[in-house]
């Protein structure tokens, strides 16, 4: 028997090595893509504009720090149309396994092309969908372009902004791929991208803002007091820094642990209501006045008092706009049976018209090395 | 049988030598003859023993009795046996027309030496030695008790070499003990060296990769085996003995591994696994990654690589055939030379493999470092006929990365497992997982 | 039980993962999925414990040796042969499922029939080895890969990003009507134990199986259940979660080892199993190259001294599937899936009749002598 088996493998071996290895490529004939733009052009035949951002390898990273990228540009009437032309000005196979940004045109997001955009995305296999989503402003083409001084090769400063390595600015939207899908799918999700800029020096970029996509489709621009607010409910952020101006009072309270819960109560027939409860433990690091630790109490009242003042103009923007990045659409579905679930449009009108209670407890822990 | 007979064959046998050595002393009325081969007898022994009560006794009836009261007398049974006997290191003695055989060998290689090939830091630094009956003599000193068997046997027909079955007859493995007394009945080869031969002997595969049997030459090893119910194979002359039926794990553990506490012999032998695997894949891994899926690593490693590979002229894979072509050497050189010249040879070759090799970018710095990750890793099985055996088996999974990439590496690896599962060692699986503490009541059979 | 015994029901559930029984289940996700799994789960623990009591009544023999002790041969000998085909075509379908897995995420680049038949060739092999090696090959395979896909498994599940809401909205569509095609997907997951039917060759000695082994594998069918069916609803939402194809290597292409040197998940994931998917087809072809060596002496079949017969199953499987392979589409597999999983359904139960005839003509036959 083991004999047969042997005679079978080298046998087989033999037949596969004679027409096998035509598949064989190298690792230096490819070349990696760490960013793609796609902007909307002027061209109504070609509307997509496609940038892509290349890794140029260098052989050691030591004695050549800075970072050296390729970038290929094109229009086309497809995504995969500008790729294909791409593909054709450059030597080496072009790779996607390692794109890890998508940046898309501000322009693009408001001639609504988003479903053809994800639609590419998540049909090709190599594209990772834990990739990030942005939006470029004031286009894609841009913000792909620009390396900002101090850019170390092989590891694109942009990255840093939302890999959860470098920067945890509570500003900063994260918004996977897959995630960003769902809630393109989901009625009562909606979805909300960061946008990059590029910040006034022109040295690095500057990522505060964001965008909230209305029924899927119109874009609505949060400033960044409101994308840190949604952050913080929503995305775990843990850590800020929350100025506090009341009456005589101004300080700045640094937010090291924050406790979300967002809930949907229902308060008769078809009226609902938005609870949201926030917990904030933290310590104040910057104030104008002299303090005392012994007023910590007054001092947290008036934090809450701050954060419930911003929360509600939050929501009040929210549903006035009739967005729902929260999810609150979705948490009424987890809580109600299919077949009694009111229709989107009916939930819309709910959702806007609903209640809001919003109860936050701060609690400052201290007033930091000095009183 | 007739004395004298006996006597005039065995001096035609020797008749075209002029070892044998035949002597005949009369004294007082007392008088006997002797023969013996010169070479291999202790000749102060015999002055002490034999020549010098002869001349002190008062009767031949004294001296007979004293003779066979000797520890080292032996009766003859037939003439075959005498002349054996004889090239055994005997002495053939003549008392009153009876023939007596004294034992009075004298072994040049009954020194116990210290380990060289399987060496540990805190365990017992001996090893066993060239003689079969000091050998014998070790592990009975060390194994205390009376369920201890030895089955003696000769082989080679020239050399007729001593060999013995070492075994507890109580805990040993019934099956694997009447399949190697089968199989050793088969042997016929003209002449055997060492016990490490019977490895191949006993193996009724031709080409067959994997050790059947466990090489040693730690006597801790051989209780240990023996404990475990296993068979040793030991043979005069051969300083390395032979434990069947062997399982794949056996192949992993070092003696030291029972001498250190439970948490520092688990972490070494997690070590070991984990070497292990590095010897047998990384390389493949290599190929695989760079030639078949480069976004499998995460970018900054992708890049590196891709930067590192920058201008070698090779593709991947010959790459690593180069490389490991060249440590291969490398070490089979170092065994063979003579340790003055070994040193230089490493030098010169850790200089080649780990310098100019990526200067003159003929391979990548990842390279290097990868291949000398192996051969570290390697040297870290313990028992070395493995480690051989994954040496080439290292190849045969970068020849099949080569032709089917990473899932074939995958595919590849688990066949190399079923291949492992499907090997038998005397009648044992050669892999499997034991439940050692269940191991006496099996919950299932076998099909 | 021994533990082998687990092996062989937990291979079968835990391959399904990347097969069609998520897509399907998930397709039907509003049109009464998880009445179907609820089912499906008290059904399929009854059928496993049938099963296993039945066999444990006949220690050391195969179905095939049972049917031919007390049936005619016009009955077992066409009733063998289909189960031969059916465990055949279940194999073949994981290797189809997994090819283009490989071709479509791994290496795009490499022709299909060399992915198939690198495939094909290593289970293969695996037909020539005896039953008990089998089991142990499983055996040590599991413990390689197992900890790294429970891992996984965990990962996702505390992962950041599973949204729990989606997992609650799709779970309160409870209370509809069952789908058959569902049903017939996550019944499919108990189907592990008909292996039996030659795998109870190695339990020789009179194995235990009461209410402690039922709930252990209660428990396990549970858990993978909900682990297959609602993690990817946890990372893709309901809406249009029917788009994804494979919806478990997505969801694992959602996740990320933020430190590890594989940043991406998929890539382990798809390795490792591909050792799972290995696994369920050297069980499944093992068990119908025995069905057909009950069938046909292959050995009698001789070239010049030479054993030919035995290369004939082999030869036949790789054939038939490097055409299918070729041949066939994503459609058309998951079709051919939704079929056998129907086939299987109602011919496991049906299955139960047979065991009982079996057994009464064995008690007449002690009883006569």
């Amino acid at each position: 028997m083991q004999k047969i088996q042997s005679k079978l493998l080298i046998i087989f071996s033999i037949l596969f090595f004679l027409s096998g290895c035509e598949e064989f490529k190298d690792i230096d004939k490819d070349v990696f893509v760490s960013m793609i733009g796609i902007d909307h052009s002027d061209d109504n035949e070609k509307p997509f504009k496609v940038t892509l951002k290349l890794f140029v390898p260098t052989s050691s990273f030591r004695q050549k720090p800075e970072a050296n990228y390729t970038y290929l540009v094109e229009t086309a009437e497809t995504i995969s149309e500008a790729i294909r032309i791409l593909e054709t000005h450059i030597d080496k196979e072009l790779d996607f396994g390692h794109l890890k940004l998508i940046v898309l045109g501000e322009e693009l997001v408001k001639e609504n092309k988003n479903k053809e955009v994800l639609d590419f995305l998540l049909r090709r296999p190599d594209i990772q969908l834990i990739s990030w989503v942005t939006v470029g402003r004031p286009n894609a083409e841009e913000i792909v372009t620009m390396v900002p001084k101090g850019e170390t090769a092989a590891y694109p400063s942009l990255y840093n902004y939302f890999d959860g390595n470098g920067t945890e600015s509570p500003y900063i939207v994260t918004m996977f791929l897959f995630d960003y899908r769902r809630r393109m799918m989901e009625n009562g999700l909606d979805p909300i991208i960061p946008i990059v800029e590029i910040s006034e020096n022109e040295s690095t970029f500057t990522v505060n803002k964001s965008i909230v996509l209305k029924n899927r489709k119109t874009p609505y621009e949060l400033d960044p007091l409101n994308t840190f607010i949604f952050n913080s409910l929503s995305m775990n952020v843990k850590i800020a820094d929350i100025e506090v101006k009341q009456g005589n009072e101004h300080f700045v309270a640094k937010i090291d642990t924050i406790k979300a819960k967002n809930k949907v109560k229902k308060q008769g027939n078809n009226k609902f209501s938005l609870d949201v409860n926030v917990e904030l433990i933290g310590y104040i690091v910057e104030s104008q006045n002299a303090l005392n630790s012994r007023d910590l109490p007054k001092y947290s009242k008036l934090l809450e008092k701050e954060a419930k003042e911003n929360l509600e103009s939050f929501f009040h923007e929210l549903q006035s706009e009739g967005l729902d990045p929260i999810g609150f659409g979705l948490k009424y579905k987890a809580q109600t049976f299919h077949h009694k679930r009111m229709s989107i449009e009916e939930w819309n009108e709910t959702y806007k018209n609903a209640e809001v209670n919003i109860k936050v407890t701060a609690s400052l822990k201290s007033t930091g090395s000095i009183q | 049988m007739n004395t004298q007979e006996t006597l005039l064959w065995i001096n035609e046998q020797f008749a075209n030598t002029n070892e044998l050595t035949q002597k005949t002393l009369e004294y007082e009325s007392k008088n006997i003859s002797y023969m013996y081969i010169k070479s291999l007898i202790d000749k102060e022994l015999l002055q002490k023993i034999l020549l010098k009560p002869f001349f002190e006794m008062s009767n031949m009836d004294q001296y007979k009795l004293y003779v066979q009261a000797l520890p080292q007398y032996q009766e003859i049974s037939s003439k075959e046996q005498a002349l054996l006997e004889i090239m055994n290191g005997n002495i053939l003695l003549e008392i009153d027309n009876e023939l007596l055989l004294i034992e009075l060998k004298l072994s040049k290689n009954d020194a116990v030496s210290s380990a060289s090939v399987e060496m540990t830091i805190h365990g017992s630094q001996l090893a066993l030695s060239d003689n079969l009956m000091t050998n014998i003599n070790l592990i009975r000193s060390y194994y205390r008790q009376p369920t201890l068997n030895i089955e003696y046997m000769s082989y080679g027909e020239v050399n007729q070499q001593k060999v013995a079955l070492v075994y507890d007859s109580e805990k040993v493995n019934e099956q694997a003990l009447k399949l190697i007394r089968e199989k050793i009945q088969r042997v016929d080869k003209q002449l055997i060296s060492a016990a490490n031969q019977f490895n191949n002997y006993l193996n009724d595969k031709r080409f067959s990769l994997f050790p059947q049997m466990v090489m040693t030459e730690r006597p801790d090893r051989v209780i240990y085996n023996i404990g475990g119910g296993k068979i040793i194979i030991l043979e005069d002359g051969s300083s390395q003995s032979l434990a069947a039926p062997v399982v794949f794990f056996d192949f992993m553990i070092t003696m030291e591994d029972d001498y250190h506490t439970i948490v520092i012999s688990t972490f070494l032998r997690m070590l070991r696994y984990l070497g292990f695997f590095i010897s047998l894949l990384l390389p493949s891994i290599y190929v695989g990654v760079t030639s078949f899926a480069p976004e499998v690593f995460r970018t900054e490693l992708a890049l590196t690589v891709a930067g590192s590979r920058m201008g070698v002229p090779f593709s991947s894979f010959v790459e690593v055939l180069f490389m490991l072509f060249f440590m291969e050497l490398l070490l089979e050189a170092s065994i063979r030379l003579p340790k003055a010249v070994s040193a230089t040879a490493t030098t010169v070759g850790g200089l080649i493999l780990g310098t100019a090799v990526t200067e003159a970018s003929l391979a990548s710095n990842i390279m290097v470092i990868i291949v000398s990750a192996v051969a570290i890793s390697t040297f870290v099985i313990p028992v070395n006929e493995m480690a051989f055996a994954i040496r080439i088996v290292r190849f045969l999974l970068i020849l099949i990365t080569t032709i089917f990439g990473l899932a074939g590496l995958t595919l590849g690896f688990l066949v190399f497992i079923m291949y492992l599962v499907s090997l038998d060692s005397f009648g044992e699986p050669y892999l499997r997982v034991y439940n050692y503490r269940k191991s006496k009541k099996r919950s299932e059979g076998q099909a | 039980m021994s533990r082998y015994f687990y092996y062989i029901i937990l291979i079968n559930m835990v391959a399904n993962i990347i097969a069609s029984v998520p897509y399907i289940l998930l397709h039907f996700y509003n049109d009464g999925s998880i009445s179907a799994m609820i089912i499906a789960t008290i059904t399929g623990t009854i059928i496993i414990t049938v099963y296993a009591k039945f066999f444990i009544q006949f220690p050391g023999q195969t179905l095939p040796d049972l049917l031919k002790q007390t049936t005619a041969k016009w009955f077992y000998a066409p009733l063998i042969f289909i189960m031969a085909v059916v465990w055949f075509f279940a194999g073949m379908i994981t290797l189809i499922t997994f090819t283009f897995l490989l071709i479509r995420y791994l290496t795009p680049e490499m022709p299909i029939v060399l992915i198939s038949l690198s495939i094909i060739l290593s289970v293969i092999l695996g037909c020539f080895i005896k039953t008990d090696r089998v089991l142990y090959t499983i055996e040590i395979v599991l413990l390689l890969t197992l900890p790294l896909i429970i891992y996984i498994f965990l990962k996702a599940y505390t992962d950041p990003n599973i949204n729990w809401d989606f997992v609650k909205e799709a779970a309160l569509y409870i209370n509809q009507m069952p789908n058959f095609e569902s049903f017939t997907a996550s019944f499919y997951l108990f189907l592990g134990v008909a292996n039996l039917f030659i795998f109870n060759r190695f339990f020789t000695i009179k194995q235990k199986f009461g209410w402690k082994q039922i709930i252990t594998i209660f428990l396990i069918t549970v858990s993978t259940l909900f682990t297959t069916y609602f993690v990817p609803i946890g990372f893709h939402g309901t809406e249009n979660i029917d788009h994804l194809i494979y919806p478990w290597i997505q969801t694992s292409d959602s996740l990320r080892m933020k430190y590890s040197l594989i940043e991406r998940v998929l890539f382990v994931f798809l390795l490792f199993y591909l050792c799972i998917a290995f696994l369920s087809m050297l069980i499944h072809w093992h068990v119908s190259v025995e069905y057909l060596k009950y069938l046909f002496t292959f050995e009698k079949i001789k070239y010049r001294g030479f054993n030919l017969g035995i290369f004939i199953p082999p030869t036949l499987f790789t054939l038939i599937s490097t055409y299918f392979v070729q041949v066939i589409n994503e459609y058309h597999l998951f079709r051919l899936s939704s079929f056998l999983n129907i086939t299987l359904s109602v011919f496991f139960p049906f299955m139960i009749i047979v065991f009982f005839y079996i057994k009464r003509r064995m008690k007449y036959a002690k009883n006569t002598k």
